[in-house]
């Protein structure tokens, strides 16, 4: 699936056809009515590192926001994986477990996981959505990054989504 | 992510249309130094100073050796650009661009250091890469050397150029084993008595404290031959730098398990009572196969050792100021593990592990502590209290 409505936030281009969550830098597109994909905005993804592998929680397993639902393991790093929403992991992407190298190359195309939501969807809280209000976090959050070292030096090098 | 894309990659395209990435105007640099110079994003899992950068020369041939434990031996499968070392990606990076990019964070780094591969080009390109970093850069520069590419006259030439330390890579600590994985190999044999002539040259051209080996607690050597190896360097006034095996995928020691986490705690405990608290080889028992079995020392010299926790920090050459400067983080284990050596001191916390995973109870029996005159001990590292018992 081919983000739309890219926008160019520095050198990293941000899709508005979906929410990002502040708090784990996850995105989260409407796939199905009281159904979403989530994945790294490209910021988690460039900060991150190369990723060299993932791992998920079982299907049917429920999550709530704020909850791990796998692990992350970089070539400096390992953490958890978030969950943006609250709900039921319904679906796992397996070319991510089989490629991880796929969510430095294009975040926004490859997700990891589907969830069906707890809650409406219109109830959710905390999430982000339309060009001004991402722009102005994601911009706000690049320099956080670059403050901290953890990008690149020059061009912050962000290839566009499904190149 | 490339680092080529990092700096652009139409630059990047044009200069690889007019010249091969090999050296010595390419090199690679290790993952923790592409971070540290912001040539590539990334972040550690816990953020800490970092400020040694290690470069590794680059030829499209690779390295002429075929060590059965590295990433890099020539037998092992792939393209030589695409082989990890160390387990992960060397990003290939101009020379200069790296030179100035030294220069540009200057104030944060603590250790420069080249590593020569087994190449007829690598005495020279070395040699040309030391001039070019010593004319922008006052960091100290060790080169940790491939001992067939030099002899006396080289080292001296590196010395004049201004590499102030020397580092022999000799992981193989008995010359059996040195033999079984480095000389009677596929391709490219070593030589045991070559690696330990140019050791000894190193300590006379460069001086005390100024030529260190590194040695590999896993190849299946004893705990016996590890401390033996620590104590004649000592002797010598050479540092040991102590690393740990850790298999790399599709090499010939693929399969070959790491060593336990008891084992090389223990070793690092028994190197720095060693080399930094006088104890001499005789407060070491070993069993029948050669296994640490008993540390005879105070009860209290030992815990306060493991209280301070830098006998598990990384060994590594120093900076200008003598405080710890090349830590390697994560060259002995993977993010996902805990760590076998710390590039910091450690933590409350990671002191009670490194605690619980020595298991002193088992091996620790009264003695009487430090044997060896004071002025035969190792310098210790700048920054911490007086040696312990001194």
């Amino acid at each position: 699936m081919k983000p739309d409505n890219l926008l160019k936030i520095r050198s990293f281009l941000v899709a508005t056809d979906r929410a990002y969550d502040p708090e784990t830098h996850m995105w989260v597109l409407d796939v199905a009515p009281g159904r979403v994909r989530c994945g790294f905005d490209p910021l988690e993804s460039e900060t991150s590192g190369d990723i060299v592998a993932v791992a998920f929680e079982p299907l049917s397993k429920e999550v709530a926001r704020g909850a791990e639902f796998g692990s992350l393991e970089a070539a400096k790093f390992v953490g958890p994986l978030v969950a943006p929403v609250a709900g039921t992991l319904v679906a796992h992407n397996t070319a991510v477990l089989a490629d991880p190298g796929l969510l430095n190359q294009d975040p926004l195309s490859h997700w990891l996981i589907e969830i069906e939501l707890a809650a409406e969807r219109s109830s959710l809280t905390g999430l982000l959505e339309g060009p001004e209000e991402i722009r102005t976090w994601f911009e706000a959050e690049v320099e956080r990054f670059e403050r901290q070292g953890a990008l690149a030096q020059g061009a912050l090098a962000q290839g566009a989504p499904g190149q | 992510m490339s680092v080529l894309r990092a700096i652009g990659a139409e630059e990047a395209e044009e200069t690889v249309s007019e010249s091969p990435q090999i050296s010595p105007d390419w090199v690679r640099i290790s993952y923790a130094s592409a971070l540290a110079l912001r040539f590539k994003s990334g972040r550690y899992t816990r953020p800490f100073d970092f400020g040694g950068i290690n470069l590794l020369l680059s030829y499209d041939e690779g390295c002429r050796s075929d060590c059965g434990y590295c990433g890099l031996a020539r037998s092992r499968q792939g393209a030589y650009e695409d082989k990890s070392f160390i387990r992960v990606d060397w990003p290939m990076v101009s020379t200069d661009e790296l030179v100035e990019r030294m220069a540009q964070h200057e104030d944060r780094l603590t250790r420069l250091c080249i590593s020569m591969v087994t190449h007829g080009y690598a005495y020279r390109d070395t040699l040309e890469i030391t001039r070019r970093i010593r004319s922008r850069l006052a960091t100290p520069l060790s080169l940790l050397v491939a001992p067939p590419t030099l002899n006396e006259e080289r080292l001296r030439a590196l010395k004049e150029a201004g590499a102030d330390m020397i580092g022999i890579g000799l992981d193989a600590v008995t010359e059996d084993l040195f033999r079984e994985i480095r000389s009677d190999v596929p391709k490219g044999g070593l030589r045991w008595d070559n690696y330990w002539k140019i050791v000894g040259l190193a300590r006379d051209i460069y001086g005390p404290w100024k030529t260190n080996c590194h040695t590999l607690v896993g190849l299946g050597e004893t705990d016996f031959d590890q401390i033996e190896i620590f104590e004649r360097l000592l002797g010598r006034q050479i540092y040991s730098y102590l690393f740990c095996f850790n298999p790399e995928e599709d090499s010939r020691m693929a399969d070959h398990p790491k060593s336990s986490v008891k084992r090389w705690r223990r070793l690092q405990l028994a190197k720095f009572l060693l080399e930094e608290c006088g104890f001499e080889p005789s407060a070491f028992d070993f069993d029948d196969r050669g296994e640490l079995a008993r540390i005879h020392a105070p009860a209290e010299l030992v815990d306060k050792v493991v209280h301070d926790g830098y006998a598990f920090m990384t060994n590594g050459c120093p900076s200008s100021g003598g405080e710890p400067g090349c830590t390697r983080p994560m060259g002995s284990w993977r993010p996902t593990e805990a760590p076998r050596d710390y590039p910091w001191q450690p933590t409350t916390a990671d002191r009670a592990v490194v605690r619980e995973q020595l298991a002193l109870d088992e091996i620790l029996r009264p003695g009487p502590g430090p044997t060896r005159p004071p002025e035969l001990w190792a310098p210790p590292v700048a920054g911490r209290p007086a040696p312990i018992a001194s």
